[in-house]
């Protein structure tokens, strides 16, 4: 079933019926208790004369009340008051009422009749007993004075619906236009940021409101795809930087080929180069692409229970004998247990890039310490990768996870400039970012994962289908 | 050793059956989805080699997966473009053996299509393996060579066991990477040779014979042969 999406406009129209409702919910009670009080209250005061002047009949018979009668209706202490005592057959014998009311039947009771008093038609009250002997007496009284009070209830509840009918007009009218000024304010923004203009944002205050908070989510996403179109323009400009250079010299080289066609041996060693170099744009091109395939956040759902010391065990001990080949020392210190959810591959080449970049780095006789630390207390895992080399200048260490960053003391290493970025994109999509900080001197590159509560699995491996094995983690 | 390439590529079709013809196997080739399907159903082979994405409405997955549930047991290389994690995953999740992917260098894949015909062969519940004069006991964990004993590391005895399982065959550092490491990425620097050479240390200095050999341009293999 399918409703209409109401606008602003019968939004306000429904809210004023609404209104509408509740104030007839409220009189109507209001209405009817007022109207039973008065009624009882009056017919109470008229039973009770009744019953005096009944009391006066049994004293002093029927002549001693119509003397009474005669004489409360000639003092006018009647008042308002009807008073009429009739016989057996409803003959007239006393009173301010000239014949027995025709419409008043012949039995006891409290009747609400109209009756012609004067020349008017007059709304009363009437009591009617039945004394001994077969009399009737009837006890009225007027209650035409009560009608305005009842006029000035429906004046004012009138007055009630037209405030609240034209306020809530208003009210929806204003309300309605204050919505729709901000919509078409998001509106306008938003379609600006369709033209192109990536930098606007929608406007937005300090309270919490609905509209203030959607604003500020729609600006942050905003923020996101910024950066991410900011990222995708960086990684072609430095794909375009990165790749031509390998390519341009892979292009001389074979053309110089064909030119100069050089003898046999010779052909082969260029041919063997330029698959070396068409090698090496691979390796950059599978990098860029492992690059996207994190950063787009798909293999998050990948995630398992993964123990960073054994990962980082593994790792340091993976390099050590590279480390030892390069006279570098390469150690490994751990807390115990640290266990997290995530990638147990990229974690792995992620510390795998942190010790390659350490030793590419770092001087013949340098050390290298990985330190894992797993804080019982405040649910942090820390991976810590500490170098003695040169280090990164602090100025220059933001930019050192950009994309193709070379610093100028890694310009006569090889590597591509990704390593770090890797690094990066690993360490935030698992919720963290790459920290680099001075090691005095080297530097320190610290990734900081929150732990993973339930205290499970030592290890866990993902894609091990081609050769699955026990872990025996070691210390070296 | 009988290959079928189910590739559409010309040139990466005449590249791999050339490249396999001079290793000494013979090749069929099928172009397209169906005759790929047709061929691998009907003709014995010992190792298909299969492009992921194919013209036609079978794509390589479909095949693998109609092979294996018709009972078909051959070995499966799954040659594609898809580099990402799940891309692998779900390609030996469909019942191929291996992943590789392109661009690849031709004794890489040759490596790969002989360790899988060597795998299909059964490497049984072996407990003992054996190349010349080197012994590993896989229960015991000891490794003798001649009659002199040498004492590896563990990651070291995973090394030198996936070598000698694979004794006579090429071994790429991917391979041993992927196997021996269970890392499933390019560590840039060249660590596994590094490996190698700690290993060919302690199992081939003291001797006149050399069994772990590099193979240029492609890998290590340990052999007695020359």
């Amino acid at each position: 079933m399918k409703f209409a999406r109401p606008s602003a406009l019968t939004l306000a129209v429904a809210y004023i019926s609404l209104g509408l409702a509740a104030l007839a919910l409220f009189a109507a009670p209001l209405w009817y208790a007022w109207r039973v009080t008065i009624q009882d209250g009056r017919s109470e005061v008229l039973q009770s004369d009744a019953q005096r002047l009944t009391e006066v009949f049994r004293r002093d018979g029927p002549s001693g009340l119509v003397s009474y009668i005669n004489a409360r209706v000639g003092l006018q202490i009647a008042g308002e008051r009807l008073l009429l005592l009739a016989d057996q057959s409803l003959k007239p014998l006393a009173g301010n009422l000239a014949d027995w009311p025709t419409n008043v039947p012949p039995n006891p009771g409290v009747y609400n009749v109209k009756l012609e008093l004067g020349a008017h038609p007059t709304d009363v009250a009437l009591v009617h007993t039945i004394l001994p002997d077969g009399y009737h007496l009837l006890v009225g009284r007027d209650t035409a004075r009560f009608q305005p009070l009842e006029q000035r209830f429906w004046y004012a509840l009138a007055g009630a619906v037209a405030i609240l009918s034209v306020l809530g007009t208003f009210g929806g009218i204003l309300v309605r236009r204050a919505l729709l000024a901000r919509i078409d304010g998001i509106r306008r923004t938003v379609s600006a940021i369709i033209q192109g203009e990536l930098s606007h944002r929608l406007p937005t205050h300090e309270g919490s409101d609905e509209l203030n908070t959607l604003s500020r989510t729609i600006n942050g996403m905003l923020d996101q795809i910024e950066l991410l179109i900011d990222g995708v323009r960086n990684v072609s400009n430095s794909i375009a930087h990165d790749l031509r250079t390998p390519l341009a010299e892979l292009r001389s080289r074979l053309e110089e080929l064909a030119l100069t066609k050089p003898p046999t041996e010779q052909t082969f060693a260029e041919i063997d180069a330029a698959v070396a170099d068409v090698d090496g744009v691979i390796r950059i091109f599978n990098a860029l692409l492992r690059l996207a395939e994190i950063d787009s956040g798909m293999r998050r759902s990948g995630f398992v229970a993964v123990d960073v010391s054994v990962v980082a065990a593994e790792a340091v001990e993976f390099y050590l004998p590279a480390a030892e080949l390069r006279g570098s020392s390469l150690s490994f210190e751990a807390t115990g247990p640290a266990p997290v959810r995530g990638d147990p591959v990229l974690l792995a080449q992620a510390l795998g890039n942190l010790i390659d970049n350490a030793l590419k780095y770092t001087p013949v006789d340098g050390e290298i310490v990985v330190e894992v630390r797993a804080g019982a207390d405040d649910g942090r895992v820390e991976i810590i990768v500490a170098d003695s080399g040169p280090g990164i200048p602090a100025e220059e260490r933001p930019k050192a996870v950009e994309r193709f960053y070379r610093g100028d003391a890694s310009r006569c290493t090889p590597g591509v400039g990704l390593g770090l970025s890797l690094v990066d994109a690993v360490a935030r999509l698992h919720g963290s970012e790459l920290r680099l900080e001075d090691n005095h001197p080297g530097l320190r590159a610290r990734i900081v994962l929150t732990q993973d509560r339930p205290q499970v699995a030592r290890t866990a491996r993902i894609v091990g289908e081609s050769g699955s094995f026990q872990h025996e983690p070691v210390y070296p | 050793m009988k290959v079928l390439l189910v590739e559409d590529n010309e040139r990466v079709t005449q590249f791999v059956v050339k490249g396999l013809q001079e290793a000494g196997h013979t090749a069929d080739h099928a172009p397209n989805g169906r005759d790929g399907m047709f061929l691998a159903a009907s003709e014995p082979y010992d190792v298909i080699i299969m492009d992921r994405m194919l013209p036609g409405e079978i794509d390589g997955l479909a095949i693998i997966e109609a092979l294996r549930k018709s009972g078909k047991r051959t070995p499966i290389l799954i040659l594609s473009a898809l580099s990402e994690v799940d891309d692998r995953i779900r390609g030996l999740r469909a019942g191929g053996d291996d992943y590789l992917t392109k661009p690849f260098a031709f004794g890489e894949l040759l490596a790969r299509i002989d360790a899988l015909t060597r795998r299909a062969q059964g490497e049984g519940a072996q407990t003992r393996l054996e190349v010349a004069d080197l012994r590993v006991d896989l229960l015991t964990r000891k490794v003798t060579r001649g009659n002199r004993s040498v004492t590896l590391q563990p990651r070291e005895f995973k090394l030198l066991e996936y070598l000698m399982r694979h004794a006579d065959q090429v071994v790429t550092r991917t391979m041993l990477l992927e196997n021996v490491w269970d890392y499933h990425f390019d560590p840039q620097t060249n660590v596994v040779d590094v490996h190698i050479s700690k290993l060919r240390q302690k199992i081939d200095a003291a001797f006149e014979r050399p069994l772990l050999r590099t193979v240029r341009n492609a890998g290590y293999t340990l052999t007695s042969h020359d």
